[in-house]
């Protein structure tokens, strides 16, 4: 549901950014640049979107990009022969948002921007063939494809607070934060029947919640496992244990995380894929996750087809 | 004092303006407070503070509208065609008028000759979530005042056009904007904000005019302090709703939405702010159990210090995305031999209600479309609406990895009356209410992404509720509640609506036209295509004998940004922006 006001109002940031991203649109046209594989190529640079402000994934140090998703941007770009351009994005409301401001048309008001691929796109065949009231394929205009990591969530907590955390229900009796209008915040204010409600304490991003965890503000802490991840590998959150409860209740307790490019942009997607393949089988995406100390999970895509000697080997374990 | 011929030249016509007029060089309060009595000048958003959008002109009439034609049009310019929701003012001859991407000009009333433009300078990059509208300017002293997408407040010069003083009043980046026209009562600038509904808190604030200094803020959610400012210091005023967690569960208070993004009215009478607040944040109505004070509602404030005096609320416990920021407009109610100072709001749920505007009491309330699915009627003591069995969304939380069970709402979350203003005859005691027919389908969706992550998200759409209309003009008796006529459009109604004592009811239509209306019989008496859909809100005045009618053309607004069946009866409508300007002239006003 939507509705006039509670558009978000998300603003992209591009005072700093101008200074990474590459202007290359059509500004008498004031459309983007149409760029295929072979202009890609040309160009040489490669234009990857990845969400501003989101450790571990993507987040900017002294103006310079970092995180998962950059490294992981730059192998691409690399294994390419390309250089790698940062395109950042503001997150909107929902994926169907960014993906139609970053990858196929352009957000109204900057039109000649877009990513040539965009990064963090969950890869769900339900999602990518959603049809509308309609009938429409929802997401025609994008090709989701080469997932790279399967995500899943976590909750970290204060072992001075709790003893442990075997099931959610503690949190009728402690406070936990969540990032605001995400899967954690729904599932625990619903969660119980409303029980967990007066005790979730809301957040703008993990990060943050994890300072009232430190302040004792809030008890435990839930989020993506890679997020919380990042934040335990903190030296000032080094007392935080990690819970090993599960998420009753929750539709989607994993889900893979790929790539999109622009439908008419498949041919730059294979080539995309193909690196990507050859960066998870060979275990050295798994690498790049144990260098910024996160877990890495093999995308369920993978797991089904891949021998179990490969599938340790994507997993870092040979 | 200026030195170049163009200030010369303007300086000059200036001073012929107020010689022929007679009139002050600049907007006082006076003028702002008398300005529904004034006809030779618009000088407040509503043709009055009180809103009621009625001249007393009556030159223009039903005999001669035919007349009406042309005198001139001005093109905004640029690439920046869409979303012309303007309402122009008018002082001494010169137009001051707002355009999409917060953009200002003052324009020549009589030639059309634009005397200077304004555009303001916004961030690269910024991502208003709701189209680039802006729907008018204040005026004041020698200053003209409006808000940008940006959520600042820019005072320019009137006769340069240079900025003044420029306030920022709220973080764009945290998603705050201001789209509404600003509102100046007792030389403060009082404005609300818009907003994405995550993480934001509505709040009314008001500014010295001169300075740009900020006076007071009042936040719209329970649970906030309110603050007046001192000597450059702020002074707690009193938390809104006196503390927090009474109508909210949890920590959700501190991020209730309840955004002011369509600005307020004022009564001189009983010295009230009338401000409306938006809908309760997060979507998820589940999530929050209470009356989410104050979202939904209608507030009136102190202007001196941001004090709520009394609150109504349209829809407690929202959970359909009614937005309960539509105007209240101030007037007098005439029944039973008394007259009660009351005010009416026809808002996005469906239901008129009628006020006492001097304590909030709820004096009736009864629906002004033709179907409301969430609510039996309204409580007729209290005013709160009797929620209907099954009408509600249901909870996300409580599906199962399937599509959830979909249900039919109507009004849609556009509203049976969305931002566009209504009229208020004292001729006829009707109000003038430009409504739509449109029902929606919410659903919670099975597999939904935020962000690279998963979500539970719920899916909509919206549709027509008849094959062959979707806008309606009506007038509406606050008397009796009963539709005296009505008037069907093909395309949803968008504009504002005015009426005059010549017996005329004024509105635009996406369709493109001007159109005017007999006040007593609905009977359309005149049209005019201007080019691009009329959303904009007209006004009427008279300067050198002649009564002159102006309206802003250019499609946009929050319409064709939604898909769905609606988007198939506009996708063709052209986008546009213009002021176009139309006279009687002199020699036909005894005409028939």
């Amino acid at each position: 549901m939507k509705t006039i006001a509670r558009l978000f109002a998300f603003m992209l940031v591009f005072q700093w950014a101008a200074a990474q991203e590459v202007s290359d649109g059509d500004k008498l046209l004031n459309r983007p640049a149409d760029r295929t594989y072979d202009v890609v190529l040309e160009s040489g640079y490669l234009k990857v979107g990845v969400y501003e402000n989101f450790p571990p994934y993507s987040y900017e140090v002294n103006g310079e990009p970092r995180g998962l998703d950059v490294e992981l941007g730059k192998r691409i770009a690399e294994e390419m022969g390309l250089e790698f351009k940062v395109h950042w994005i503001v997150p909107d409301e929902n994926l169907g948002d960014d993906l139609r401001n970053n990858v196929w048309k352009g957000h109204y008001l900057a039109k000649q921007r877009l990513a040539d691929v965009m990064l963090r796109v969950p890869y769900d065949k339900t999602y990518a063939y959603m049809q509308d009231s309609t009938g429409e394929y929802v997401n025609e205009q994008v090709v989701m494809f080469g997932p790279y990591q399967q995500e899943t969530w976590q909750i970290a907590y204060n072992p001075e607070r709790l003893e442990s955390v075997d099931t959610v229900a503690v949190f009728q009796y402690h406070p936990i934060g969540v990032e605001i209008d995400t899967l954690p915040d729904f599932y625990l204010t619903s969660g119980l029947r409303g029980r967990l409600r007066d005790q979730v304490r809301h957040f703008r991003n993990v990060e943050e919640a994890f300072r009232a965890m430190r302040d004792g503000e809030v008890a435990a802490v839930m989020g993506m496992r890679a997020e919380i991840d990042h934040e335990l590998a903190k030296a000032e959150n080094r007392e935080f244990r990690l819970a090993g409860n599960g998420f009753p209740g929750i539709g989607k307790q994993v889900w893979d995380v790929g790539m999109a490019v622009k439908q008419s942009h498949r041919q730059l997607g294979y080539a995309l894929e193909d690196v990507v393949g050859r960066l998870v089988k060979s275990g050295r995406l798994e690498q790049l996750f144990a260098d910024l100390n996160l877990r890495y999970g093999v995308p369920q895509y993978y797991k089904e087809f891949l021998s179990e000697e490969a599938l340790a080997k994507a997993e870092g374990k040979l | 004092m200026r030195t170049n011929k163009f200030g010369i030249r303007i300086a000059a016509s200036a001073l012929a303006l107020a010689v022929s007029y007679g009139a002050n060089a600049t907007v006082t309060d006076k003028d702002i407070l008398n300005d529904a009595n004034t006809p030779e000048d618009v000088v407040s958003y509503g043709m009055g503070t009180q809103g009621q959008r009625f001249s007393s002109l009556a030159d223009l009439n039903t005999d001669n509208v035919k007349f009406l034609q042309p005198a001139w049009a001005f093109s905004f310019g640029s690439e920046k065609m869409r979303g012309q929701e303007t309402q122009p003012m008018i002082k001494d001859g010169v137009m001051y008028v707002s355009a999409s991407y917060s953009r200002v000009y003052a324009i020549d009333a009589k030639t059309g000759e634009e005397l200077w433009q304004y555009d303001a300078r916004l961030p690269d990059g910024i991502m208003p979530c709701c189209d680039v509208v802006n729907r008018g300017v204040a005026l004041y002293d020698d200053k003209v005042i409006f808000g940008t997408l940006d959520a600042k407040l820019v005072a320019l010069n009137k006769d340069t056009g240079k900025p003044m003083w420029i306030k920022k009043v709220a973080d764009y980046q945290a998603g705050y904007a201001i789209t509404a026209a600003p509102l100046v009562v007792k030389g403060k600038v009082i404005t609300g904000v818009s907003g994405g509904e995550f993480g934001i808190v509505g709040k009314v604030e008001a500014y010295d005019a001169n300075t740009g200094e900020k006076v007071w803020t009042r936040p719209t959610v329970e649970g906030h302090m309110g603050y007046v400012y001192k000597d450059g210091k702020a002074v707690e005023n009193g938390i809104s709703g006196g503390k927090a967690g009474v109508t909210w569960p949890g920590d959700m208070w501190k991020n209730g939405g309840a955004a002011t993004w369509l600005g307020g009215t004022y009564d001189p009478e009983t010295d009230s702010l009338f401000f409306g607040t938006g809908n309760p944040a997060p979507w998820n109505s589940h999530l929050r159990p209470g009356d989410n004070l104050f979202s939904s509602s209608r507030l009136a404030i102190d202007p001196d210090d941001g004090s709520i005096k009394w609150h109504f609320q349209t829809t407690p416990h929202d959970g359909w995305d009614y937005d309960g920021v539509n105007e209240l407009v101030s007037f007098d109610l005439k029944e039973g031999g008394k007259t009660v100072k009351a005010a009416a709001t026809a808002d996005r749920n469906g239901f008129m209600y009628v006020l006492n505007r001097e304590n909030g009491d709820f004096i009736r309330g009864f629906p002004f479309v033709d179907k409301i699915t969430w609510a039996e009627g309204l409580d007729p003591k209290t005013g709160r609406p009797i929620y209907k069995e099954g009408g509600r969304p249901g909870n996300p939380a409580d599906m199962d990895g399937k599509k959830g069970e979909m249900v039919l709402a109507q009004p849609a979350f556009l509203g049976g009356k969305n931002w566009m203003p209504m009229a208020y005859s004292q001729e006829t005691e009707l109000f003038y209410v430009p409504s739509n027919e449109w029902a929606m389908d919410i659903w919670n969706e099975n597999v939904s992404y935020k962000k690279g992550a998963a979500f539970l998200g719920a899916g909509f759409t919206i549709k027509p509720a008849n094959d062959d209309y979707i806008g309606v003009l009506r007038a509406m008796d606050p008397k009796t509640g009963k539709e005296v006529w009505r008037y069907e459009n093909t395309a949803p109604l968008w504009g504002g609506v005015m009426t005059t004592a010549g017996n005329l009811v004024f509105t635009g239509t996406p369709e493109g036209y001007l159109k005017a209306f007999d006040a007593k019989t609905g009977e359309e008496l005149y049209r005019f295509n201007t080019g691009s859909g009329v959303v904009g809100t007209p006004i009427t005045w008279t300067m050198d004998g002649e009564q002159y009618v102006s309206v802003a053309s250019g499609w946009g607004g929050a319409v064709p940004l939604w898909g769905g069946e609606v988007a198939k009866v506009v996708k063709h409508f052209n986008q546009g922006g213009a002021i176009w300007t139309f006279k009687l002239p002199k020699d036909r006003v005894a005409s028939k």
